[in-house]
């Protein structure tokens, strides 16, 4: 792998609370070269969202964030405001889930794809606006000249998260982080728009962290994956790791409960019994242990003692955070 | 933009027909209750042929329906009471005509309006200005002291009687530390540094009163706003805070904003009765309240069809700055 551009050390961000501190994510590892791709899978609530907005701090003022934040080798975390503005957006870029409310309604969309290219260059409206219409024609706006003074509610959705795309690049991030881009999108504009990153990122050569649930997505364009499971890293590997040597019994029941076209449906989905912990609920032992099939086969440890990231003999960078020695069978 | 002018067209055309409707019920009203305003002109003694003279005169002998139509005939056409040398013309636009004060009801209308006009603007630009900087600065410090600084004013501010407000201000700066008029009106034409001088008391007490609500609407709608995914999107770019506040949050602020601003700017206009009783101005309060009571019944339907007008035309207003304001709200 080359020399990453954004590399993350024990991450771990704590909420402060009426009710004491919430840790949400517990210490994790991860890092993405330029023109990978790098998918961070998980539940709600796994902690996914709040490791991205941490990177860049964007996480409100009661969040406690502890690590490091490496872009270029140069320390984000504890930055200053002023400083980190100048990274945002200029070189790490974020889309959001949903680009209806992530756009400001009532400025147009070459104006907002405009903005952000005036918040990080010294140019007139002018030459801002020449760059936003180039922008929105390159991610596939039609009549991109035109359609740059409509307003968003004037789009499809699909077309609106292009607007999104279209803003996060404009100034050629480093790094494009992407928080299910197309978890409002329906299927078909799902693929146009993953298709659209993957473009741009062979043109651009940025480095993608995809957050995603949809491991469809995931195995189509994500090089590597990391795994989250209640504030922690499950398991992390390259894709091929995750798809044919799951290690975790938790990334196993996320690949069960996807539906697959090759396999005859079963009259209900699958899903993976139980619900995950709240935040800060597990102290000791494994966090997946309430709902694994496997304990059984390991006993006490589960229970007391934390699984640490492992490296699996034999398969490279492949980690997983188990006390099952050996690759879990699929239990049915 | 055909769309706005079929909008106003619309709009001017069901603004008329409230009109009409009000007019034929204020008329009803005010002319329903038990006086008679020819027993004021009838002069002393007053016999029963004296009085029928005044009411033929005044042409309250006719029905109330023909009175009606009269009213609504004078103000295209305007109006003759009597006839020979006695006749008392009163020119179109005719909205009656007042016998005790022996002039028309529109040339007191206009005489007056430039004094509660004067009132009225100028401590609307003091209030809009003073309820959404406060309104901002209090949201951007939710519960620190700032906050509760500007909440406390909004506080004092609605629970206080103008009345009170008023003659503290006047007792204070205008005869403890002599430092204001504490009556009189000066013509802007005449002298605007006078003009000024002279208002800049009830300029200041109608601001604190009104602020208030603006404070509050202000401060609690900007909180709203900054929750919202866009502006996630505007700190990811990388825009300030500042900017984040005043660029991308402060424009969904002003909609609700500038619909109250436009309702009270609207019904201040018609008269600010205390406030002008207060600061002993002639404007159009004072003018409605004498009309009251001295039973100047044409004065009465006068100057409550006049507010009746401001209020409509505050509410056109309103909507069409709305539309600026907001592109997702269409005119068509």
């Amino acid at each position: 792998m080359a020399d990453p551009v954004l590399e993350v050390h024990d991450l771990k961000v704590t909420f402060r609370t009426e009710n004491g501190s919430v840790p949400a994510v517990d210490g994790i590892d991860f890092a993405v070269a330029p023109g990978q791709t790098l998918a961070i899978v998980g539940e709600s609530g796994s902690g996914k969202s709040v490791s991205s907005s941490a990177v860049i701090g964007l996480l409100p003022s009661n969040a406690d964030v502890s690590g490091e934040v490496l872009l270029d080798g140069r320390e984000l975390n504890g930055l200053p405001n002023d400083e980190l503005r100048k990274i945002r957006g200029n070189d790490i870029a974020m889309v959001f889930q949903d680009a209806l409310s992530a756009l400001n309604p009532y400025y147009s969309v070459g104006w907002q794809v405009a903005e952000a290219y005036r918040l990080h260059h010294d140019v007139s409206k002018k030459v801002a606006r020449r760059r936003a219409v180039e922008m929105l024609d390159k991610v596939g706006i039609p009549d991109a000249a035109r359609r740059a003074d409509s307003y968003p509610h004037e789009f499809s959705g699909g077309m609106r998260q292009r607007v999104v795309i279209a803003m996060a690049l404009v100034n050629d991030p480093r790094v494009l982080i992407a928080d299910e881009p197309t978890t409002a999108l329906d299927v078909t504009v799902q693929a146009q728009i993953m298709r659209l990153l993957d473009d741009v990122q062979d043109e651009f050569g940025t480095a993608l962290i995809l957050i995603s649930h949809d491991l469809g997505v995931v195995a189509e364009v994500a090089d590597d994956v990391l795994v989250m499971y209640a504030g922690r890293a499950a398991e992390r590997g390259t894709v091929r790791d995750l798809f044919f040597r799951a290690a975790h019994p938790y990334s196993l029941g996320l690949l069960g409960a996807m539906p697959r076209v090759d396999v005859p449906p079963k009259p209900r989905l699958t899903t993976i019994p139980g619900t995950p912990p709240g935040p800060g609920s597990i102290t000791t032992g494994c966090p997946f242990q309430p709902r694994c099939a496997y304990t059984h086969l390991v006993g006490e440890r589960c229970v007391t003692e934390r699984p640490e990231l492992t490296p699996r003999p034999g398969e490279g960078d492949h980690e997983a955070a188990c006390h099952l020695g050996r690759r879990p069978e699929v239990i049915l | 933009m055909p769309d706005l002018v079929w909008f106003l067209t619309r709009r001017l055309f069901a603004a008329l027909l409230v009109m009409l409707a009000l007019s034929l019920a204020v008329y009803l009203i005010f002319y329903a209750i038990p006086a008679d305003p020819a027993h004021l002109a009838c002069g002393k003694p007053c016999t029963p042929d004296r009085l029928e003279q005044a009411r033929h005169f005044m042409q309250l002998d006719q029905s109330t329906l023909q009175q009606y139509l009269n009213f609504l005939k004078g103000i295209v056409a305007g109006r003759t009471f009597g006839d020979g040398a006695a006749a008392v013309h009163c020119n179109a636009p005719c909205f009656g005509y007042s016998f005790p004060l022996a002039r028309p009801v529109t040339t007191l209308i206009t005489d007056r309006l430039p004094i509660t006009a004067s009132i009225a603007l100028g401590a609307a630009v003091l209030w809009l200005l003073i309820g959404v900087s406060l309104g901002v600065i209090a949201a951007l410090n939710r519960g620190r002291i700032l906050d509760r600084l500007a909440v406390g004013v909004a506080l004092i501010g609605v629970s206080t009687p103008s009345f009170l407000l008023g003659l503290l201000a006047i007792l204070v700066f205008g005869f403890w530390l002599n430092m204001v008029p504490v009556n009189g009106y000066i013509p802007l034409t005449e002298s605007p540094v006078d003009w000024a001088w002279h208002l800049v008391t009830p300029w200041i007490v109608l601001a604190i009163l009104q602020a208030a609500s603006y404070i509050r609407l202000t401060r609690s709608q900007m909180l709203e706003e900054l929750n919202l995914d866009y502006i996630t999107t505007a700190r990811a770019k990388g825009a300030s805070e500042a900017r984040v506040v005043l660029t991308h949050g402060l424009r969904g602020v002003l909609v609700p904003v500038i619909t109250l601003f436009g309702l009270d700017l609207g019904s201040l206009l018609g008269g600010a009765i205390l406030t002008e009783k207060v600061f002993s101005m002639q404007g159009l309060g004072d003018l409605l309240i004498s009309a009251v009571g001295q039973l100047d019944v044409a004065v009465v339907v006068g100057v409550t069809l006049f507010s009746a007008f401001l209020i409509i035309l505050a509410n056109l207003v309103v909507d069409i700055v709305h539309g600026v304001l907001d592109p997702r709200v269409s005119h068509g």
